[in-house]
């Protein structure tokens, strides 16, 4: 998949623990797993605007569009 | 909805069961002394006689027709008794599961298979009896809806296919 999902970064930046980060943001660990691993198929505003304000970051920082070799 | 799933699930079990009861005292019922002849006809027979032209062979045929119907009819109680597995998925909350993708399809292919199946051997049947077959006739018949509903279940599986893969891309929305 093309989007990358750069949630480690952003935790490590914040020194935040990735349960830490599901409570605030009211999802179980295993869906931020799935989110963090990119295995996730979509992802709703409702959960990125409370990632963003949990972690004071934009989407362009969590999420990046990497364009597949085709070759 | 596991009341409604109860209460479906007694009464699959209730035509299930008169469905089987129906068919065993058909069976029951069929007069198999008729044969009787054609079994002492099988015993003493001249090898060398054609068996097909004989009127003995031909008895042997209505009798095999006969049993094929029965069998068919077993088959078709066979298909309904999916509807209990398809009933356990549900009470499970297994909607959309791949069993129950796999139970309409085979309730459909039984479903037609026998439609094609009785038809073929009522067409024997006539021919053996020398009777005239009406094939619009047979089709008119109560047993050929089980053809639109073969089909239905089909369609079924393929709306519970997508209504699977709708719910694994709903799972899997953060």
């Amino acid at each position: 998949m093309p989007i990358v999902v750069h949630l480690d970064v952003m935790l490590t930046k914040r020194k935040m623990k990735s349960k830490e980060l599901a409570e605030i943001i009211g999802i179980t660990t295993a869906n931020l797993s799935i989110l963090k691993s990119g295995k996730a198929k979509a992802i709703r505003f409702s959960t990125l605007e409370a990632i963003c304000e949990a972690l004071d970051c934009q989407p362009a920082d969590i999420l990046e569009y990497i364009e597949d070799d085709k070759n | 909805m596991k009341d409604n799933t109860n209460i479906l699930t007694i009464i699959t079990w209730v035509v299930l069961l008169s469905a089987i009861s129906v068919l065993l005292n058909d069976m029951r019922e069929f007069d198999f002394n008729q044969f009787k002849e054609f079994q002492n006809w099988a015993i003493s027979a001249d090898k060398n006689e054609p068996w097909f032209t004989s009127k003995n062979a031909i008895q042997w045929s209505y009798y095999a027709i006969s049993a094929g119907l029965f069998f068919w009819r077993g088959y078709l109680i066979y298909g309904f008794s999916y509807f209990l597995s398809i009933l356990k998925e549900i009470e499970n909350g297994n909607y959309f599961s791949e069993n129950n993708i796999k139970y309409f399809k085979k309730i459909g292919n039984i479903f037609i298979q026998y439609t094609i199946s009785v038809l073929i051997l009522r067409f024997l049947l006539a021919a053996i009896e020398e009777s005239t077959f009406n094939f619009f006739n047979e089709l008119k018949a109560e047993f050929t809806f089980l053809i639109p509903a073969g089909l239905a279940f089909y369609i079924l599986a393929e709306i519970f296919k997508r209504g699977k893969q709708a719910e694994e891309d709903n799972e899997l929305t953060i």
